[in-house]
């Protein structure tokens, strides 16, 4: 993928993710899910996987010394 | 807590921090951007921990815990969803790195200026800046005096707390610029983490049997502060009026997108990036998991700010660990209140000074941004004390001002066709939304002052634009430099 395509390619990825983040947790099953493992894991779970995909751009980053 | 083991332990605090403070100073170069850039050259693991001390503030443990305990889960998610707008920095943290170094930019809004080829653009962003964060840092301070009176007792008066806040952060700033409040900032992460993560495990095992106990209590006695809108405050308007400026802060807030300026290479903005998020993935949970446990265990409070000053005051917490806890977020509000002065005070040189009288060389220049650290700081304190009620609620008003920067902001990297008469008119009128509706109340369609502001500021940004000439020529010189750089660095 030239970098122009990843460029689009993870902001799609992101706005999806942010999407869900905003509407997910409001909609059924989440919002009569009185427990732990409803909307609290949910939103823990979306914003690891946003680390994730950050640790995954930035190590793609290169100064001039090659690193 | 005794008023005198309060008063020996922030003396303590202070003493520690002035003598980092001044090392940092015996290291600082002598131009404007050793001051208040630290020379550009920022180490990954420092910037990292100045960027969680300056974004995470005395709101996190006091207004946060706060939301949690009238609003529940609801809470996590406006916070977590902040944490991710750092998805900004990927896009944006190295193009103000590069356009930073290339044209020797001492702030966000002189870019913003040289970009739209527009004086006006940079002294009208700098001077929005300066209306929308004073109330923000002012909240600061407001939020160690309650603090501090209520864990005394009362008897630590609310203007004292507030004055010593004042007087530390000022110090601090003065003697070493960037490169003290950087030192400084990474002592005070580190007490904020720290302390903050102990006393949530005293928490969880003195008062619930562990977590899952305390889990277990909530979803047997509370089990809507599970769900949102859960007990009401939480409702998707409510929700995406508070959550939606706050995404914006790592690009709206100038003391924050400045660090973008100071890493010494990218490898070390990724430090700091990652250091950031996994500090603030701690620190929002502990935050939320203390507004959880003062539901369980305080739960008739009338004010739920003092929900952490009085879980504080019972015995759950050893009496040590509950001073640092005061200390933790003490230094959370003093290492943001110091960076944006400090912040404040270099766009007012660069930006507003600079650009009205171009005579002006670098001497006189440091000169009159150290002046104005501490006006802006006895500004900030005279608004502190005109006490207002809720924490959250003056923060989120900032936040929704300041976001009428990111349209220009985003055209400046990804728009030819953007225009100073754009921002011109994003910045102002959005901004004046902004004030209108937080402070008349109006909440037109039901939508919060953050979702309005955003509208208008980029209607008009777009809009105006593109009845508007652009600078071509500046546009493209900068765009073209930017492409290729990013293209060579693997940037997306």
């Amino acid at each position: 993928m030239s970098l122009k395509q990843q460029r689009i390619f993870w902001a799609l990825l992101f706005l999806v993710m942010i999407l869900a983040a905003f509407i997910i947790p409001f909609l059924p099953p989440l919002k009569d899910l009185p427990r732990v493992y409803g909307a609290f894991l949910f939103w823990n779970i979306f914003a690891l996987v946003v680390i994730v995909c950050l640790g995954i751009i930035t190590a793609r980053w290169r100064d001039d010394d090659g690193r | 807590m005794d008023a005198n083991t309060i008063y020996l332990a922030l003396f303590l605090y202070f003493i520690v921090g002035s003598i980092i403070a001044r090392q940092a100073r015996s290291k600082l170069g002598s131009g404007v951007n050793d001051f208040f850039l630290a020379g550009r050259a920022l180490g990954g693991v420092i910037a990292a921990l100045t960027y969680s001390a300056t974004t995470y503030s005395a709101f996190m443990l006091v207004g946060l815990a706060g939301f949690t305990y009238i609003g529940g889960v609801g809470a996590l998610g406006f916070e977590l969803i902040y944490l991710s707008g750092l998805i900004l920095v990927a896009f944006f943290g190295p193009r103000f790195w590069l356009v930073g170094k290339r044209y020797n930019y001492l702030t966000p809004t002189e870019m913003l200026g040289d970009r739209y080829d527009s004086r006006a653009v940079a002294i009208v962003s700098a001077v929005a800046a300066v209306i929308f964060l004073i109330p923000y840092s002012a909240v600061q301070l407001i939020g160690i005096g309650a603090l501090l009176e209520g864990i005394s007792g009362g008897a630590i008066p609310y203007l004292v707390g507030v004055s010593v806040a004042a007087v530390i952060a000022v110090y601090w700033t003065w003697t070493g610029g960037l490169k003290a409040v950087a030192w400084t900032d990474s002592l005070q992460a580190a007490v904020m983490l720290t302390v903050a993560v102990l006393s949530v495990i005293f928490i969880a095992y003195r008062a619930f049997d562990g977590f899952g106990g305390m889990f277990a209590q909530l979803e047997a006695q509370y089990p809507q502060w599970l769900t949102v809108p859960g007990p009401g405050f939480f409702n998707i308007n409510a929700f995406v009026g508070l959550t939606l400026p706050w995404f914006f802060f790592s690009l709206s807030n100038p003391q924050v997108s400045q660090r973008l300026f100071m890493p010494g290479s990218l490898g070390q903005m990724r430090i700091m990036v990652m250091g950031f998020l996994i500090f603030g993935f701690i620190y929002t949970l502990v935050s939320i998991i203390w507004g959880f446990s003062a539901r369980l265990l305080l739960p008739d409070l009338e004010v739920a700010d003092s929900a952490t000053p009085v879980l504080l005051s019972m015995n759950i917490v050893p009496n040590i660990v509950a001073l640092l806890v005061m200390l933790g977020i003490s230094a959370a509000a003093i290492s943001t209140v110091n960076s944006i002065i400090l912040s404040l005070s270099s766009m007012v040189c660069r930006d507003v000074f600079k650009n009205i009288s171009r005579q002006i060389d670098e001497d006189r220049e440091l000169l009159i941004g150290k002046i104005f650290v501490p006006l802006f700081t006895v500004f900030i304190l005279a608004f502190a004390t005109v006490r207002l009620d809720l924490i959250a609620a003056l923060s989120v008003a900032s936040s929704a001002g300041l976001l009428v920067m990111v349209p220009a902001l985003i055209g400046a990297f990804f728009w030819k066709r953007g225009t100073s008469a754009g921002v011109l008119s994003s910045v102002i009128l959005g901004g004046l939304t902004a004030m209108i509706l937080q402070y008349s109340g109006w909440r037109p369609l039901e939508l919060w002052p953050g979702v309005w502001s955003g509208i208008v500021s980029v209607t008009l940004f777009v809009g105006v634009s593109l009845l508007t000439a652009p600078p071509e020529k500046k546009a493209g010189e900068f765009l073209g430099y930017l492409n290729t750089e990013l293209n060579r660095r693997k940037v997306i």
